[in-house]
């Protein structure tokens, strides 16, 4: 049966990240989460198995801290996980996660649909789904809101700025897919317990045959510091601080 | 010719880009699809206007195309708008090429073949600095150059569109919400608000200072209280206004994101936690329910 791949990244909750006085960012706290939009890409590639026919299954690229996503990943539906397991993943950039992912995606092979989000919540670069294009030399469409099958043809509607485009392309395809498209759903005890017992296949990195020499050097990494002036009003009773509140934005020229 | 080569389906962002490329005395070559648009960059400082002639609408069938032409031309650096259309055209290219990419650089500086480039990570609470060598693709915001002027003669080359990915309607969006990008003042809510109907509170204290009414995400996309262009973040409108007040809002990073280039940041919010204090000029921590009314009164008067 074809299958309809949805890609993930495991990563780390940008909620948990602390930033040090000295700017250095501490990540060792940060628990592991599917990145969010990725909910939404394996929401849809289960809506299209439904509609298209084919089998959902779910991709993803990360060490060995990503062995927790892969149950995560199946209570969300897909029938079967693929985990390219690769400590290679955590300095990976834009060009190897696609070449990494094209190549785990030739060897899952007979495939329909290639689901993206546009961008992972950590680095929203938003290359992956075109760049797997690139790579496998399939058609793309990103920024999609809508997909509609028709035997072996996809019409999806995308969403600009300022406009919307009904394009259609024949499959096998990559696409990516904006939050907007659906609405990911939260797994039930069942669905936790079903997951468990689905197949995993594990792919290392020799298997793929890929340079894993990353092309964008990483030279620095830094706390983004936002220079306010963070003065709480808390003297008085609520209409002092309104008070205080008001006359400080007279002082700013911003009312 | 080796150079920059530039392309935006925003003809004032392209222009932008060749400002970044003429501040640093690089030769700049701008890329268009129509001859409506080699006509009007013709006058934005570029060296070259590259108009390529294909038979697609969707300039996305072109990235293939791209790559070979700045292949033969020998390009360092492929610099894009940063649309939807920009970022997807520009991974494609990269891919094609497969070359290193920067998207949404933040900061960018070219010297002697070596591009240092800084991006926003975890939805902005984190800077990344990167170094590439050799050619690169990267996309680049609206409002971070400025455009300069000066003629280009218009070079057209006949390309070769994939055609696989077919345009069957376009459709403008009505927006049903306001554009808080131009916005001067925007009050924002988050999940804090208990119920629709109390968006009152916050579209009488933005009347009262001639705001736009913004959100956070969840309040468009989970509670479909306000239209999706409302909501503020990385995702969502990046604004810029003058006076951004916040009620109800925690201030996860990819939200703050998106305002932090206001002049002045309000927060008020129960949470004396809330990541949004910390990210704000001024703060009261308290019911909103109560503070706002009282804020309106007070600007009123």
């Amino acid at each position: 049966m074809s299958k309809i791949i949805a890609c993930y990244k495991w990563v780390a909750d940008e909620a948990d990240i602390k930033i040090n006085p000295d700017l250095t960012v501490d990540l060792k706290k940060a628990k592991g989460k599917i990145s969010d939009y990725d909910r939404n890409a394996i929401e849809a590639a289960v809506q299209a198995a439904g509609s298209l026919g084919g089998k959902a299954v779910s991709l993803t690229f990360g060490n060995a801290s990503a062995k927790q996503s892969l149950k995560d990943a199946l209570s969300r539906g897909p029938e079967e996980g693929y985990w390219i397991n690769a400590e290679e993943a955590a300095t990976a950039d834009g060009s190897i996660t696609a070449k990494a992912l094209a190549a785990a995606i030739n060897k899952i092979g007979d495939y329909s649909l290639i689901i993206c989000a546009e961008g992972a919540s950590d680095t929203y670069a938003r290359q992956t789904a075109p760049r797997i294009g690139a790579a496998l030399n399939l058609p793309v469409i990103t920024s999609v809101v809508q997909m509609t099958f028709n035997g072996n043809s996809l019409t999806a509607v995308r969403k600009l700025e300022d406009s919307t485009e009904t394009v259609q392309t024949e499959l096998p395809a990559v696409v990516a897919i904006l939050p907007e498209a659906n609405e990911p759903t939260i797994p039930g005890l069942k669905a936790v317990m079903a997951a468990g017992k689905k197949p995993v296949t594990e792919y290392t990195a020799a298997d793929l045959g890929i340079d894993f020499t990353p092309k964008n050097q990483v030279t620095a990494v830094k706390g983004y510091v936002m220079n306010r002036k963070n003065i709480i009003f808390n003297e008085g009773s609520t209409a002092d601080q309104v008070k205080a509140l008001a006359a400080a934005l007279r002082k700013e020229c911003v009312l | 010719m080796a150079g920059v080569y530039i392309y935006s389906d925003r003809m004032d962002l392209a222009a932008e880009l060749v400002g970044f490329v003429k501040e640093n005395q690089n030769s700049a070559q701008v890329l268009c699809f129509t001859q409506a648009e080699a006509d009007q960059l013709t006058s934005i400082g570029a060296d070259k206007v590259c108009y390529l002639q294909g038979d697609s609408p969707l300039v996305e069938n072109y990235g293939q195309a791209i790559a070979e032409y700045l292949k033969q031309a020998n390009a360092e650096l492929f610099v894009v708008g940063a649309t939807a259309r920009g970022r997807d055209l520009a991974a494609r290219v990269a891919g094609y090429l497969d070359c290193a990419m920067v998207s949404d650089a933040s900061s960018l500086s070219l010297e002697s073949g070596k591009l240092r480039a800084e991006r926003m990570m975890y939805g902005g609470a984190v800077v990344q600095s990167e170094e590439i060598t050799g050619l690169c693709v990267v996309t680049v915001a609206a409002g971070k150059y400025q455009p300069v002027t000066g003629s280009a003669s218009v070079e057209t080359v006949q390309v070769t569109a994939d055609n696989r990915v077919k345009l069957l309607e376009t459709a403008p969006i009505v927006k049903e919400g306001v554009d808080l990008r131009q916005a001067c003042n925007v009050v924002c809510v988050g999940l804090g608000l208990e119920k629709e109907e109390d968006l009152k509170i916050a579209r009488d204290l933005a009347a009262a200072i001639d705001a736009e009414l913004g959100c956070t995400r969840g309040v468009a996309e989970e509670r479909h209280w306000l239209p999706v262009e409302q909501y503020i973040g990385i995702s969502g409108a990046i604004i810029k206004p003058q006076l951004y007040i916040s009620m109800g809002v925690s201030g996860q990073v990819q939200h703050v994101f998106g305002v932090r280039d206001a002049k002045v940041i309000v927060a008020i919010d129960s949470n004396e936690k809330a990541p949004i204090f910390r990210s704000a000029d001024f703060g009261i921590v308290g019911d909103m329910y109560e503070i706002v009314p009282l804020l309106t009164q007070a600007i009123k008067g």
